[in-house]
């Protein structure tokens, strides 16, 4: 099967800023993709390579088996795409945006983009200038699903909407895998899109550092844990818990970290009495910590090693 | 109905500054034109051109110009008002085709449905052309109503070409602040530039008359081949028509090629 995305040595300089160096990404046909990187990492760029609005220093990128240069045209017939800073048109409703563009791609089954409006609940006859940035995201997103097309590409979907509008657009991206077609989300957070995701890759300073399955990804993610005891605890029965790090313990309050299975360290926890445990949502920026600064990541490069060192320097 | 197509929205988009245009240059010209006999009765102007002596020639009038219609309205609009309002128009619309939707952001979902980048600029380039012809119209039915009016003889199809000559200076300027504003991305930058670039041509024009330095590069002037032939009175000049239409499709060639082949704005 042909694979949704799949680039080679695609590289991207702004003048002598760094965009994206030579990212080899493939994204499989029929999967949800994660694309997570912190701000500035070159996921954006990295999409406005694939949608021909930016063009490679070197290196290529094919889009459902065409060239993304050269058959831009029939690419477009076939994705659609939702920018990170979307900006639509503020002088038309959000119904007439909707007709241009379904008139600029072509057929549109009227009665699914209905069902779209209804399902994000979205207010069709406002003027867009008058949304809010969930409001606009929601208009974005049904003319990106109603031309129910092979591949959506979605920049930071997520933002704005809120949780209920963000639920229904989790269905409509499994609804889209389920019919074959292939959702591409770029995203800065983790737990964003980690429940959604097949595969996950992750870019960071403009190199693909890692293209894992989710499950892979969370055996390695760091888990930050606080535990308050009902007694001190001595530091040396938790020395020893696989995977632990950054332990320190402040009289009966416990802080660290932890990669991988979080099972040892709950047994030995459970020998005290436990008043409160607390586990704080792992950031990208740690889960690169956990992929490259210990060194039991994948094994690439001294970039990714350097990357670790960095983090863990902002952190302290 | 007009959300059909690129052409179709900035048609839309058009309608009203079109709207504000049309009106002011048609109702400008047209008063003119019905008051004329009155402004003849009570002030001699041909001896007010007299006086000014060398001056009168920057405004492109000469002695007697001022006794019909026609030779008023060439002095009062057509060398400068007119064209000042038209290059306006069409220099800044023409400017917003790429680098107003690359600053609004816009650019990035219209160009991501099947739309090439040459069709996007030339939809709205028609829509602009369109816009521009649709004011000339109005122009010439309120001026040829306003002459009725006044019974002051003004041959319609002399006006027509005068008016043909208009559009095209409009367009031309209007192509060339296209192509200043896919080279910067700055659409600001490329309607001060074309602006300014009207204000030498004119002045080079102008002065030619009086100053022999400017009549050797009075060729450089898009003004001379504007009105050089005074279409006017004697109709459409081709080969003035054929070197305004030229200019404004090389730059307009230009721009698709500059704009096909390089980054658009985040």
């Amino acid at each position: 099967m042909t694979p949704a995305i799949e680039t080679s040595h695609l590289t991207k300089y702004y003048g002598k800023s760094r965009g994206i160096v030579d990212v080899d990404l493939t994204v499989e046909a029929g999967q949800i993709f994660g694309f997570l990187g912190p701000n500035g990492a070159g996921k954006s760029t990295t999409i406005r390579l694939l949608l021909d609005l930016i063009r490679p220093t070197s290196g290529s990128a094919k889009v459902l088996g065409m060239d993304a240069r050269r058959d831009r045209l029939a690419i477009d017939r076939r994705v659609s795409y939702v920018p990170g800073e979307l900006a639509l048109y503020g002088e038309l409703t959000g119904r007439q945006l909707l007709t241009y563009f379904g008139n600029l791609q072509g057929a549109v089954d009227g009665g699914y983009r209905e069902k779209l409006i209804e399902r994000l609940e979205l207010d069709p006859t406002k003027k867009i200038k008058s949304l809010s940035r969930g409001n606009k995201q929601k208009v974005g997103l049904v003319a990106a699903f109603m031309i129910r097309p092979e591949l959506l590409i979605l920049d930071e979907p997520t933002a704005g909407l809120d949780p209920f509008i963000q639920l229904e657009f989790e269905h409509l991206c499994e609804e889209a895998r389920e019919e074959g077609r292939t959702v591409f989300i770029s995203s800065h957070q983790l737990p964003e899109v980690e429940h959604l995701c097949d595969r996950v890759g992750i870019i960071r300073e403009g190199r693909l550092l890692a293209v894992e399955s989710i499950s892979a990804l969370k055996d390695r993610a760091l888990r930050k844990l606080e535990i308050d005891f009902g007694e001190p605890v001595p530091a040396e029965a938790f020395a020893d818990v696989p995977g632990i790090r950054d332990l320190s313990i402040d009289d009966s309050t416990l802080r660290c970290t932890v990669m991988g299975s979080l099972d040892t360290l709950v047994k030995t926890a459970a020998r005290y009495e436990v008043c409160n445990l607390r586990s704080v949502d792992t950031s990208l920026e740690e889960i690169f910590l956990a992929y490259y600064g210990a060194g039991e990541g994948s094994g690439e490069g001294a970039a990714s090693s350097d990357a670790g060192k960095e983090t863990s320097d902002a952190a302290a | 109905m007009l959300l059909r197509s690129v052409f179709g929205k900035t048609v839309r988009d058009l309608r009203w500054p079109t709207f504000w245009v049309a009106l002011g240059m048609g109702g400008m010209t047209g008063y003119f034109a019905i008051l004329f006999p009155t402004y003849k009765s009570i002030i001699d102007l041909n001896a007010i051109l007299e006086k000014m002596g060398p001056a009168a020639k920057l405004m492109g009038a000469s002695v007697g110009d001022a006794s019909s219609l026609v030779g008023f309205l060439h002095i009062e609009l057509f060398s400068m008002i007119l064209p000042a309002l038209i290059i306006a128009f069409a220099a800044g619309m023409a400017s917003g085709f790429t680098a107003g939707e690359e600053s609004r952001g816009t650019i990035d979902v219209l160009l991501s449905y099947p739309i090439s980048r040459r069709r996007l600029v030339l939809e709205k380039a028609v829509a602009v052309t369109l816009a521009c012809a649709v004011s000339a119209v109005v122009v010439w039915v309120m001026a040829l109503g306003g002459a009725a009016a006044s019974a002051s003889p003004l041959p319609a199809d002399k006006l027509a070409a005068a008016l043909v000559m208009l559009v095209l200076l409009g367009l031309d300027f209007g192509a060339g602040a296209l192509a200043i504003s896919i080279f910067t991305g700055n659409r600001a930058a490329s309607i001060g530039v074309a602006i300014a670039l009207m204000v030498v041509m004119y002045l080079v024009d102008a002065l030619a008359a009086i100053i022999d330095v400017f009549n050797n590069i009075r060729p450089l002037s898009l003004f001379r081949y504007y009105m050089g032939s005074d279409p006017l009175r004697n109709g459409l000049n081709l080969a003035d028509v054929a070197v305004l239409s030229v200019v404004a499709l090389f730059l307009l060639v230009v721009s698709l090629v500059a704009f096909e082949r390089r980054d658009l704005a985040a």
